[in-house]
C-alpha cells in the first residue's frame, strides 16, 4: 500500500504530470490508510483540493477530501468555515492567497456526511509550503502530505519535501505507449543522477558556473562564445532555472565541437523540459546531473482520461513497470489495490 | 418590518422571503396549450413551487417564448460570503498614487507579457499602456509605477530574466486559457521558473485572461487572477496593497513562524 511504502517520509509531496492524473485520489487513498493505521497527519495543498468540480472543465467531478479528527490542515479561513467541520484554530500563518489567508487548524470531529468534506488550499510558494509543513509537524502531525496542483513540481524539491509520489495517467495521450514514454521521461527527470565524484575532484577550469540568468536568455552565438572561451569546461553549473530553450541552443555548439557537456543543477525541479527527456539529451552529448536528489517513492496511475478515452489499468501498470523498473506502480481505485476498500468507482 | 436574515436570503418580490422569481426562456416547441404545460412542468423540475405562466407567445414558427413566476424554496448564506473578500474596494488613480507614496515610498516595477504561443497582447496593453482601458490610464500613466511591456509570444525564461534584471515587484502575465493543457502548462511553468530562480518571495505574480478566476489563479500558483471587467486601477490597487501588506508582515518563509501564537 502507498502508506506503508511512504511511512518514514515526514514530508511527502504528491505531484501530477498533468491535470486529472488522479493525484487527489491518491491523496484520498493515503488519508484512508493513515486513518486506519491511526497516524496523525497534516495536509496542505499548493493548489486547491477537495473541490467538487474541476476549475477548468466543470463536467469533471473531483474526489472530496475527508480528514479524521486530530488531523491538521492548512487551508484558507473561508474554506475552513465553508466546510462545516468542527476545528480548533492553531495558527494564522499570515500567508495570503487568492482564496484568502491560510490558517492551520486541527479537525476536532470527523464528518460522517459528504457535506463535511473540506477543501484544502494552503500556501503556493515553496518556502511557505515548507514553513507550514514544519509548523504542522511541530504541532504534532506525524506525517505531512503536500498535494501538488496541475503539473507544478516546486513542492517536490528537496528544499520542501523528503519524498515524492508522482501521478500519471491516460490524460497524457490517446496512445498508451506515448503515455508510458512521457511518464518515463518525467521520471528520468525527477530521478536525475547526482553528479559523480569526478565533478568534485575536477580541476578549476573544467567546472564553469554560468553567469546569472545566462541559461534563461542566452542565444546560440553567446553560447558558442562562452564554450570557446572555456575550451576545457566539462561541467556547466546552473544556479537557477534551466529551460529547454537553453538545452536546444546547446545542441549545435556541442555537435560542432564534438564535446560532451554535463549540466549541473541544484535539484531536478530547476529543469524545464518540453518534448525531449534527459535520455534524448544524453544521446546528443548533453548530460543532466543534480547536486541534490528527489526520493521518488511510487507512481500512481489513472487509466481514465475524463471526457475522453481510457486504458486497461493492469496493462498500463505493466507497461510502466517494464519501462521504469524500480518504482512501484499503483492504481488506488483498482479493486486489486491492497488498500482498496470498496469496488472501484466509475470514473 | 422584520429584518433580513443574512444567513438565509431568498428572492424578494412583494414581501420579504416570498421567494418569488421572474424568469423568461424559449422552448423549441410550437405555441400551444401543450407548450404552456411543458413550461410549467419544466419550472417544477427546476425546483420552483407554484410555477405560473404569466405570458407566452410564439417567437417564430415552432418556438414559444415564456415569462413565468415561481417560488424559490432555497436560500443562500450571504453572511458567510461577506467576509470572503469578493468586494474589494478599489482605489482610483489618485488614491493609488497617494497610497504608494505613503506606504511604499518608491516606484513599483511591473513587468508584463503574453507568454508562450499566445499572440493576444490586448489584455496586457490595456493594463500597462498609458492609453489604458475604459477611460482609465494603464499603469504606465501612474507616477508610482515603472512598467515594462514585453509584448506577446514571450518565452517564460525571457520574461523571468527581464523581471529579475529590472528588479520587478510584480510580473503580470496574460494567457487565453483553454482546456488545452498547453496554455495551463505555460502559466505553471512561469511560476516554477520564478521558484527555480529563488525569487518567488520577492515577486507578486498575477495572471489575467478571459477565463481566469481566483480559484484557477490559486491552482496555477499565482497571487491573483484577473478576468473580464478588470480595469487598470483594480490591478494597481491589488499590487500596491499587497506590497504594503508584505512589508508589514512578511510571509513565514522560515520555520521560526512555528512559534506564532495560536
Amino acid at each position: 500500500m502507498l502508506s506503508d511504502l511512504t511511512a518514514s517520509t515526514r514530508r511527502l509531496a504528491l505531484v501530477g504530470l498533468a491535470k486529472n492524473t488522479g493525484k487527489t485520489e491518491a491523496l484520498a487513498a493515503l488519508l484512508r490508510e493513515l486513518q486506519d493505521a491511526g497516524r496523525r497527519v497534516g495536509v496542505t495543498s499548493v493548489g486547491r483540493d477537495g473541490e467538487e468540480r474541476d476549475v477548468i472543465d466543470a463536467r469533471i467531478e473531483k474526489p472530496r477530501v475527508r480528514l479524521p479528527a486530530g488531523s491538521l490542515v492548512a487551508t484558507t479561513d473561508g474554506l475552513l468555515r465553508a466546510s462545516g467541520i468542527s476545528y480548533e484554530l492553531i495558527e494564522d500563518t499570515g500567508v495570503r492567497t487568492p482564496l484568502g489567508r491560510v490558517l492551520i487548524a486541527r479537525v476536532s470531529s470527523s464528518p460522517s456526511d459528504p457535506a463535511g468534506a473540506i477543501e484544502v488550499a494552503g500556501p503556493s510558494a515553496a518556502a511557505d509550503v515548507r514553513a507550514v509543513s514544519d509548523a504542522m509537524l511541530a504541532h504534532g502531525a506525524e506525517q505531512v502530505l503536500i498535494d501538488g496542483a496541475i503539473d507544478r513540481r516546486a513542492a517536490s524539491s528537496p528544499d520542501v519535501a523528503d519524498g515524492l509520489i508522482v501521478a500519471t495517467g491516460a490524460v497524457l495521450d490517446r496512445e498508451i505507449d506515448e503515455v508510458v514514454l512521457q511518464t518515463r521521461d518525467a521520471v528520468d527527470l525527477v530521478r536525475l543522477p547526482l553528479v559523480d565524484d569526478a565533478f568534485h575532484t575536477a580541476a578549476e577550469d573544467e567546472r564553469l558556473t554560468l553567469p546569472p540568468r545566462f541559461a534563461l536568455t542566452a542565444e546560440a552565438g553567446q553560447i558558442a562564445q562562452l564554450l570557446d572561451e572555456h575550451p576545457t569546461a566539462r561541467w556547466l553549473i546552473v544556479a537557477g532555472a534551466l529551460p529547454d530553450r537553453f538545452l536546444r541552443s546547446l545542441l549545435h555548439p556541442v555537435h560542432r565541437r564534438g564535446r560532451e557537456l554535463v549540466l549541473v543543477v541544484s535539484d531536478p525541479t530547476k529543469v524545464f523540459l518540453w518534448k525531449r527527456g534527459p535520455e534524448w539529451y544524453r544521446r546528443q552529448g548533453i548530460l543532466l546531473r543534480t547536486l541534490r536528489r528527489i526520493e521518488l517513492e511510487a507512481l500512481t496511475v489513472n487509466p481514465v482520461a475524463p471526457q475522453s478515452h481510457s486504458f486497461d489499468s493492469a496493462q498500463l501498470r505493466a507497461l510502466l513497470a517494464e519501462a521504469i523498473p524500480d518504482v512501484p506502480v499503483f492504481d488506488v481505485l483498482d479493486p486489486g489495490y491492497a488498500g482498496a476498500r470498496e469496488p472501484a468507482r466509475t470514473r | 418590518m422584520h429584518e433580513v436574515d443574512l444567513a438565509a436570503v431568498k428572492p424578494y418580490a412583494d414581501h420579504l422571503d416570498d421567494g418569488l422569481v421572474q424568469m423568461s426562456f424559449t422552448l423549441p416547441i410550437p405555441y400551444s396549450l401543450a407548450a404552456r404545460r411543458a413550461a410549467l412542468e419544466l419550472a417544477g423540475a427546476m425546483g420552483f413551487e407554484e410555477p405560473e405562466v404569466v405570458h407566452y407567445e410564439q417567437l417564430t414558427e415552432g418556438y414559444t417564448y415564456f415569462v413565468m413566476y415561481g417560488r424559490c424554496t432555497q436560500t443562500v448564506d450571504f453572511a458567510a460570503l461577506q467576509g470572503e473578500g469578493f468586494d474589494i474596494e478599489y482605489m482610483n488613480e489618485d488614491e493609488v498614487e497617494r497610497f504608494a507614496r505613503e506606504h511604499l515610498g518608491r516606484r513599483v516595477v511591473v513587468v508584463g507579457a503574453s507568454t508562450g504561443s499566445d499572440t493576444h497582447s490586448v489584455g496586457i496593453d490595456a493594463m500597462l499602456n498609458l492609453k489604458g482601458y475604459h477611460g482609465h490610464h494603464g499603469l504606465e500613466g501612474y507616477r508610482c509605477f515603472q512598467t515594462y511591456n514585453l509584448g506577446s509570444q514571450v518565452p517564460n525564461s525571457v520574461l523571468v530574466a527581464k523581471a529579475i534584471e529590472v528588479g520587478a515587484d510584480a510580473i503580470l502575465v496574460s494567457q487565453t486559457v483553454t482546456q488545452q493543457n498547453l496554455h495551463i502548462h505555460n502559466l505553471t511553468e512561469l511560476v516554477e521558473m520564478v521558484e527555480a530562480e529563488g525569487m518567488r518571495g520577492q515577486m507578486i505574480l498575477a495572471c489575467g485572461g478571459p477565463r481566469v478566476t481566483g480559484e484557477l489563479a490559486k491552482e496555477l500558483g499565482y497571487d491573483a487572477g484577473f478576468s473580464k471587467g478588470t480595469e487598470p486601477h483594480h490591478l494597481a490597487t491589488f499590487i500596491v496593497r499587497e506590497l504594503a501588506a508584505r512589508a508589514d508582515s512578511p510571509a513565514p518563509a522560515s520555520p521560526a513562524a512555528q512559534s506564532a501564537p495560536a
